[in-house]
């Protein structure tokens, strides 16, 4: 593979984590702020607003799947 | 294990005479779940309570007033006490405290009312320390107005306008200028005026008092010396009341609780004027206990019937029933839903999944150690309830994670054994190359095994999400019966299995470009069996239900989480430990060679860094090996819904029966 290729590759791989992120963290701002909501009125969805909150979190992971196909396949 | 505990109704009826020795046994017994008396009618009505259930509650009331007053805090008791002797001196007691209690209480308030009075005098003199004046000549003119404050003009020259006949004495406070003026009272007004247009005027009243401000101020600190002196005496002799009382305090509280629970029961019965039924729920092996019992304490005159009849499923109390080690897993059970009677109770089987994912993800020796630290001492800590469940769970999930850190060969993102990296060699801190277990070479270094970590936790993500949907399959065959059965659950266990034999054959293929061989049989049989699946999937559900077969690949995805959770924390790890020994460590390889300065800076990093990647530790393995149960396995069969098993009863702490 030349540099450039290579190169090309590790940008995608990055951007692949990256805006997944960033679209995790969108999803994470609703759930989190109503979690919140919902903990100052009880205090017991502490657990349930937690786990609610690292739901989107899969997103991210599939970025890095795809991350780590490209890192790997290509 | 796997199935909670089976439940037998009994119906329980008698003459009303006989309702308080049978309330205290079911009370002691501690084994009956109740159903609520609703549905009042002609000859039945919800009953009332025993006599004595107001007087309970009220002392109940008083004492926990008292208590917190006094701070009282629970603590295990030394000794517990025999209700038989309390309640012989349980009126007097809580009388006696109350009166010793309150009247110290009014005390220490009035008390803290004057310091506070006084308090207030003390900075309302301060100022007129910087005028050369007694305190009594600013009061007592009839034809004179006073007029003090702070004032940063110069205002002479427009009082002059107004009057020549003025005094006007200035001074110094705290470095601002204040001063008091003494006007007649018929240039008051104008005076008045004038000041309020000038922005720098604070007035400060002058205190009804007599004296010299310096000697006030004297007197007035030592009498809120002494207020003090004596609201700290109260104090202690409070302090000495709860250490007095505490072990008493908490055992009335128990005691009070027992009986009020036990005074305010016929609220739950069926009662028509002369008898009583109780409904209720016993575990089947508990019913023979139950029934001896009663017919002893009430001379066989209870009338009681365990009914084998079928109820509704969602009025059967559930009581989870785990061994010993799974049973702190039943919190995270009952966090999600209590499950319902006919279920599976998942418990035992997120009791192996849990910890290990959770140590697959986690994986460092070092963080382990810690972590079962601090489990331990939240255990030792909180004796029972929640947080003593989740110390437990934290506690095995630790010392898997000190396990899978040998395997991974990591000590806070530190190399445990020698090994190879990239063609160069990274020296351990046990300075010996891992050894090879079967077939294995120790250490597996995480980053370096990307790919084959990656297909070993999908292939776990499978068998999970596969056993869930065997689970599923149980459940719907004996609630719908095995039509049902297939076509929900069978229909997906197909296409999972097709569809990954299909994807192993064909991303091999992919990968190294080559064309797919369309007659291979396992590629052919498992594209056959997933389109079965699919069609029973659609016979069952409808044409809809294809809008879900991506979630089943999201599914498995999703486990890859166990491999990224892994690598974050070995990477922030690895991070914080090569930042801090360059800092340590010039390039030149010479040791504290930037001096003591950034080493400590290195020393720094190194200990927040990993305090950090600690707490994220905790959370993150957990959150995420939580989310793997819940959302991609809990999905594939669970329900819940049930209602938990509450025993009519009380886990007595302080007193004995």
């Amino acid at each position: 593979m030349d540099p450039t290729q290579a190169g090309m590759v590790a940008v995608g791989a990055g951007l692949a984590v990256g805006l997944a992120g960033i679209g995790a963290g969108l999803g994470e701002q609703a759930i989190g702020a109503a979690a919140v909501g919902a903990m100052a009125e009880d205090e017991k969805f502490f657990g349930k607003g937690l786990l609610m909150t690292v739901i989107p979190e899969s997103i991210v992971i599939f970025g890095l799947v795809v991350a780590l196909i490209l890192l790997f396949v290509f | 294990m796997l199935k909670p505990t089976k439940m037998t109704r009994v119906m329980i009826a008698g003459t009303k005479d006989l309702m308080e020795p049978a309330i205290s046994t079911l009370h002691r017994l501690n084994v009956l779940h109740i159903s609520d008396y609703s549905e009042e009618n002609e000859d039945f009505k919800i009953g009332r309570p025993l006599k004595n259930a107001s007087r309970l509650s009220e002392h109940l009331l008083s004492l926990r007033a008292i208590s917190n007053q006094l701070g009282v805090k629970e603590k295990e008791p030394a000794l517990k006490q025999s209700s038989g002797e309390l309640p012989s001196r349980i009126d007097e007691k809580i009388s006696e405290l109350q009166k010793e209690v309150s009247s110290r209480f009014d005390d220490l308030r009035s008390i803290e009312f004057k310091i506070k009075e006084k308090e207030d005098l003390v900075s309302s003199i301060k100022p007129f320390f910087g005028l050369p004046l007694s305190l009594d000549d600013y009061e007592g003119y009839e034809t004179l107005k006073v007029f003090t404050g702070y004032i940063d003009a110069d205002i002479e020259p427009n009082i002059s306008r107004i009057t020549d006949k003025y005094e006007l004495i200035t001074g110094e406070h705290e470095k601002r200028k204040i001063f008091a003026l003494f006007v007649p009272v018929a240039f008051a007004d104008d005076v008045q005026k004038l000041l309020q247009e000038e922005r720098t005027y604070v007035e400060f009243k002058v205190p009804g008092l007599k004296g010299n401000p310096p000697v006030l101020l004297d007197e007035l600190t030592k009498e809120i010396a002494i207020l003090k002196e004596k609201h700290a005496s109260i104090k202690s002799e409070l302090e000495n009341i709860r250490k007095e009382y505490s072990e008493f305090i908490m055992a009335a509280d128990e005691y009070l609780s027992v009986e009020t629970q036990k005074a305010e029961a016929p609220l739950r019965f069926a009662t028509s004027p002369n008898a009583f039924i109780i409904d209720g729920w016993v575990p089947s092996r508990k019913y023979d206990e139950i029934e001896s019992e009663l017919q002893k304490s009430t001379g066989g005159l209870v009338y009681l019937t365990g009914l084998e009849e079928e109820a509704k499923e969602e009025e059967i109390p559930i009581e989870l029933e785990n061994p010993g080690p799974a049973k702190p897993f039943e919190l995270l059970i009952n966090t999600f839903a209590t499950p319902k009677y006919g279920e599976i109770d998942p418990a035992s089987l997120v009791f192996i999944t849990f910890p290990l994912f959770y140590a697959i993800m986690l994986g460092d020796v070092g963080y382990g150690i810690l972590i079962a630290g601090i489990a331990v001492v939240i255990k030792n800590k909180f004796k029972s309830g929640g947080l003593n469940a989740l110390a437990l769970i934290l506690f095995l999930s630790a010392v898997l994670s000190i396990l899978l850190g040998v395997i991974y060969g990591e000590f806070f993102g530190f190399p445990l054994f020698n090994v190879e990296v990239k063609g160069e060699m990274e020296y351990g801190l046990l300075g010996i190359a891992g050894p090879a277990i079967a077939g294995i070479h120790i250490p597996v270094h995480r980053f370096e095994s990307v790919q084959s970590l990656l297909l070993i936790t999908l292939l776990i993500g499978i068998v999970h999400i596969f056993l869930g949907l065997v689970l599923g399959f149980r459940n719907i065959t004996i609630e719908h019966g095995l039509k049902h059965a297939i076509y929900e659950k069978g229909s997906w266990m197909m296409i999972l299995l097709g569809g990954v034999a299909a994807i192993a054959k064909l991303m091999p293929a992919l990968m190294s470009k080559l064309p797919v061989q369309s007659s291979d049989p396992v590629f052919v049989g498992g594209v056959g069996l997933a389109v079965i699946g699919i069609i029973l999937l659609i016979k069952g559900e409808g044409f809809i239900s294809i809008m879900e077969i991506p979630t089943l690949l999201s599914n498995v995805l999703s486990y890859a989480r166990i491999l990224a959770i892994g690598l974050s924390s070995a990477g922030i790890a690895l991070a914080v430990n090569t930042l801090s020994m360059k800092l340590f460590i010039r390039p030149d390889g010479v040791l504290l060679g930037g001096g003591i300065g950034l080493a400590l800076v290195g020393v720094l990093i190194l200990l927040i860094g990993h305090l950090i990647n600690l707490l994220l530790g905790i959370l993150g393995p957990g959150l995420h090996s939580l989310r793997l149960q819940y959302v991609e396995f809990f999905t594939k069969f669970y329900e819940g819904g049930g209602n938990k098993y509450v025993p009519f009863g009380y886990n007595r702490k302080y007193t004995e029966e």
